[in-house]
């Protein structure tokens, strides 16, 4: 596997930002409650990361240390706003859904995090697998917590509606008596903290 | 001095790339959203009215709602339709919602709003305002959630602060619709 390619794997398990590396919890937490919601942040902080990495690294020797983290700000809030823009403009669904956490991509911590840490310290090209990888892992993970929040906890799936697929399936069984707990601020950590208990086991394991 | 300028004028240029781009995709996209929002209400407005049709706007001066159409049953004026505005855990929130000129709510829906997915969200369900429809008149609106039947509880518990916004700006909307009391 050439050193590209491992930039843009490392982000998928080995330095997951969520499970592994403890990055952008409160999105995280906070829209993992609909599958849509998770498949939209992700794409959009797909989107964010990759280009904010790539413009981060191609300015790294113009920007002067004494104001990086302006700079990363005023860059990654950028895209932010275009994204926030298009989105409002042509999915207004995914915009309505998202609310508040699409502005917040801005302070995420896993984009400013690759910036400090990646960014600007590596190439345009590595910069862009890093930010393609590293949301896609994020995307990876969201979806999965929020997979089993809204089962287990509304008992349906939301996807995107098309055509005459309303976007909603439900789950036979759940849906009538669901763990509404985990809909709520409290599930969202008890199922990060099994997910993290689990990975831990799993990664401790291969070791021995 | 001479690297304060330097590092002041690479931070401006960066500025200034970065809020030419977001011009840039604003003029694009601004009408667009403008278009959604004119249509997103004139179809709330027209969900809202039912079986009767809107009618004309109605002056109206109050920083309760933003826009009031009356709603007619041929011809006559029968009640009014509100953009009402509300607080929710989010922020400002808009409601659109029809009475009849005695204060009655004949239907609501949330339309914008930044309230939590999952919590403060799930008001914009078609079900969630059931607990307020035909209330108005003789039976008052509730004003909290200790005024609703146990069957609602699930839908309001987690989102107490939406459900207190939503049903303020209902109430406000009936004392509207009343002292308007079907002249136009």
């Amino acid at each position: 596997m050439s050193a590209h390619m491992k930039e843009l794997t490392k982000g998928l398990f080995k330095e997951n930002p969520t499970f592994i590396i403890m990055l952008g919890m409160c999105p995280t937490l906070g829209v993992s409650t609909q599958v849509s919601n998770a498949l939209g942040m992700g794409l959009s902080v797909i989107f964010v990361l990759t280009f904010s990495n790539m413009a981060i690294s191609a300015l790294r020797k113009i920007i002067p240390d004494t104001i990086r983290i302006p700079s990363y700000i005023v860059i990654i809030a950028s895209f932010v706003t275009i994204v926030e823009m298009v989105l409002h403009a042509y999915v207004p669904s995914v915009y309505a859904a998202l609310g508040v956490y699409l502005p917040l991509i801005v302070v995420n911590c896993i984009i400013l995090g690759r910036a400090e840490a990646f960014a600007n310290k590596n190439t345009v090209l590595d910069s862009a697998l890093d930010g393609i990888g590293m949301g896609i892992g994020f995307t990876m993970s969201l979806t999965l917590i929020s997979l089993i929040r809204e089962v287990f906890g509304s008992g349906t799936i939301t996807l995107f509606a098309v055509g005459g697929f309303d976007g909603v399936i439900e789950i036979p069984g759940l849906s009538e008596s669901p763990i509404g707990v985990l809909t709520l601020a409290s599930g969202a950590l008890l199922v990060m903290g099994y997910l993290k208990a689990f990975f831990q086991w799993k990664s401790s394991r291969g070791k021995k | 001095m001479k690297e304060i300028l330097r590092t002041g004028i690479i931070l401006f240029l960066i500025c200034a790339v970065s809020a030419g781009l977001c011009g840039v995709v604003n003029s694009v996209t601004a009408p667009v959203i403008e278009e959604n929002l004119i249509r997103e209400r004139e179809e709330a407005l027209a969900v809202a009215a039912g079986e009767y049709s809107v009618g004309d706007e109605v002056a109206i001066d109050t920083p309760d709602a933003n826009v009031a159409y009356t709603i007619l049953d041929k011809g006559n004026v029968v009640g009014y339709v509100f953009e009402l505005n509300a607080t929710g855990y989010g922020g400002a929130m808009t409601i659109i919602a029809s009475y009849y000129s005695d204060g009655e709510l004949i239907s609501a829906q949330l339309t914008t709003n930044s309230e939590t997915p999952g919590l403060g969200k799930r008001a914009e369900d078609p079900g969630y305002m059931q607990m307020f429809t035909g209330l108005g008149s003789d039976a008052p609106l509730p004003s909290s959630s200790a005024d609703l039947p146990a069957e609602y509880a699930d839908a309001v518990s987690g989102a107490t602060v939406t459900f207190s916004g939503v049903a303020e700006a209902l109430r406000n909307g009936s004392a509207l619709a009343k002292s308007l009391g079907g002249a136009v």
